[in-house]
């Protein structure tokens, strides 16, 4: 276990675990935007479906 | 025949009709026409059969604005000219180059890419090139186009035998022109610097200006300026409208199938945009060289793909496994907007030996080209994302607007425009058949003619154009 968990709270964890699969949903939202959709990030130019 | 000096040819009392200053690509294959139509011609060519730092030495200048090569290496002043060190790389200018475009002023040539035609089979001949290739639409913004990389003609070493065989063509080397002289209509001779002294004047019904794509404004700049304009009555445009190719690396790519385009020996491949693109983003020609290349930053590229586009990483890492030159670098030449603004003067303050000012070159890159470098990328990346070619990553400097670099390739050493094509006289120094407007003798071989720039390398015009206009000065010179 690393120092950094060894100093969260039980709580914190556990607050943070629940937490995961919200931001995991989160995160797949833009799904329903257009896959073939052309974004430009950091320079690159991507179809919306290059990212995770 | 091939005199070694001025004073060696005015013995052998050879009576040229027509006087060509210069012996490079377009210098020389003028002479070939008209030697072939059996008109007596003598080119005069400045410098000798070999390299000299003597020689060389004339060519120096100066450039204002964005930094650019020193103009003494940039060009080359002997025999055959500055094909002695070109590279080869040949393609000509595209039908959509010849016409005008609304959302770049002053574009559009007073001649169509069908008045060239008829010439490139002869131009094959003379440069050694297979036919080219349709282009292969990529997607309806981009073209893959092909240019190829030839044996590179040396026109000094190549034609130097048939020159001296020859009984129509005298070539004069180590004869500088310093000056034309003129009386508004006509040139009514050339003023002469060999072996290191005056060397008088010489005469001529007809002369033909071919000393490259900076000194042809000079020698016109300094001729006019000496006979009052005398040589080119309508002289506004004169040295103005001067442009070159910038050119830069712009970003990298990873191929999603490294044999989707054939790559040539050095593993490039071409792209430009379609006219549609051009006109709907208000841009101008562009090209786009891909090198197909093993590199070492290739892993870094996938890196920092991974860290934005996951999916495409895992997908690509997967792909190119150890193919790693699935990876390639993406240069970017591009067209310049002519620029009045963009022009060959006369130093005040700096002459040759011979005492001819030389060249202060004003030399600025627009915002249009700017905006053509990124938008021209994106437009890339587009169709290679859209398409799933693969992926492109832009240059940070050019995605932020940071300065161009002065550490890379800067340009093409293709000097165009300086007495351009057309029929405005305020805006052109020559017409259609390439005469200097309001002179009946003077004509103009070269880049320097060019009205825009297109994308491509221009020698292979530079050679169609010297073909049409040497089978012109066939009809018009009564022998
Ligand atoms: C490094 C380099 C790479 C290049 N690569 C390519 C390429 O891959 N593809 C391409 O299309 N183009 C390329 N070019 C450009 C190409 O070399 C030129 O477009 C071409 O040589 C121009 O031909 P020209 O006859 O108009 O002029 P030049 O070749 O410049 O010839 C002019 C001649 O006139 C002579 N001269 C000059 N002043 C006088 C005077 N006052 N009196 C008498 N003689 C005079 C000179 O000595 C010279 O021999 C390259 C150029 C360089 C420098």
């Amino acid at each position: 276990m690393s120092r950094f968990i060894r100093k969260m709270s039980r709580r914190a964890i556990v607050q943070a675990l629940i937490a995961l699969p919200a931001l995991s949903l989160f995160r797949n939202q833009p799904a329903v935007a257009d896959p073939d959709e052309i974004v430009e990030i950091n320079g690159w130019i991507l179809r919306r479906s290059d990212l995770a | 025949m091939i005199f070694d000096s001025y004073q060696a040819y005015k013995q052998a009392g050879f009576k040229p009709k027509a006087c060509i200053l210069g012996s490079g690509p377009a210098g020389t294959t003028i002479a070939r026409k008209l030697g072939a139509a059996g008109i007596p011609v003598v080119v005069l060519e400045a410098g000798s059969r070999e390299f000299s730092d003597e020689s060389q030495d004339f060519y120096r200048g100066r450039t204002v604005g964005d930094f650019y090569f020193d103009l003494d290496i940039t060009r080359l002043r002997f025999m055959g000219g500055s094909s002695n060190h070109w590279a080869g790389w040949c393609r000509v200018l595209d039908s959509q180059d010849f016409e005008p475009k609304a959302w770049a002023p002053d574009t559009g040539w007073p001649i169509s890419r069908a008045d060239i035609e008829p010439y490139l089979p002869e131009v094959h001949d003379i440069l050694e090139l297979p036919d080219f290739r349709p282009d292969v639409p990529v997607s309806d913004d981009i073209r893959w186009v092909q240019l190829i990389k030839s044996p590179a003609v040396r026109f000094g070493e190549k034609f130097a035998d048939e020159l001296d065989k020859s009984k129509n063509i005298a070539v004069v080397l180590n004869t500088y022109a310093t000056e034309l002289t003129g009386d508004g209509k006509r040139v009514t001779g050339a003023k002469l610097w060999s072996n290191g002294q005056d060397a008088g004047t010489f005469a001529a019904d007809y002369f033909v200006t071919c000393t490259g794509g900076l000194e042809n404004s000079r020698l016109l700049l300094w001729s006019n300026q000496r006979s009052n304009g005398g040589v080119v009555p309508n002289s506004a445009a004169l040295g103005r409208y001067w442009m070159e190719h910038p050119t830069f690396q712009g970003g990298n790519a990873i191929l999603a199938n490294y044999s989707e385009f054939e790559v040539d020996a050095s593993n490039e491949a071409f792209f430009s945009p379609t006219l549609a693109a051009m006109e709907r983003l208000r841009i101008m020609n562009f090209g786009i060289r891909l090198i197909e290349s093993p590199y070492p930053n290739v892993k870094k590229l996938i890196a920092d793909l991974a860290c934005t586009a996951p999916n495409m990483a895992e997908w690509m890492s997967s792909q190119l496994d150890q193919r790693l030159h699935c990876a390639a670098q993406l240069y970017v030449a591009w067209e310049q907007a002519p620029l009045a603004s963009n022009q060959i003067e006369l130093s005040k303050a700096d002459v040759d030996h011979a005492g001819v000012p030389r060249i202060e070159l004003h030399w600025k890159k627009s915002p249009l080209e700017r905006r053509t470098l990124l938008e021209g990328l994106k437009l890339f990346g587009t169709t290679m994302a859209q398409k799933n070619l693969g992926r492109v990553r832009i240059d940070d400097w050019i995605s932020n607007g940071g300065d161009y670099p002065t550490n890379e390739e800067t340009a093409g050493h293709h000097h165009m425009g300086g007495t351009r094509m057309g029929t405005d006289v305020l805006k052109s120094v020559v017409d259609a058949n390439c005469k200097v407007h309001g002179m009946d003798n003077l004509y103009v071989g070269g880049s320097s003619v060019f009205c825009t720039s297109g994308q491509c390398n221009p020698t292979t015009t530079i050679t169609a154009l010297a073909c049409r206009l040497g089978e012109h000065l066939g009809k018009v010179i009564v022998v």
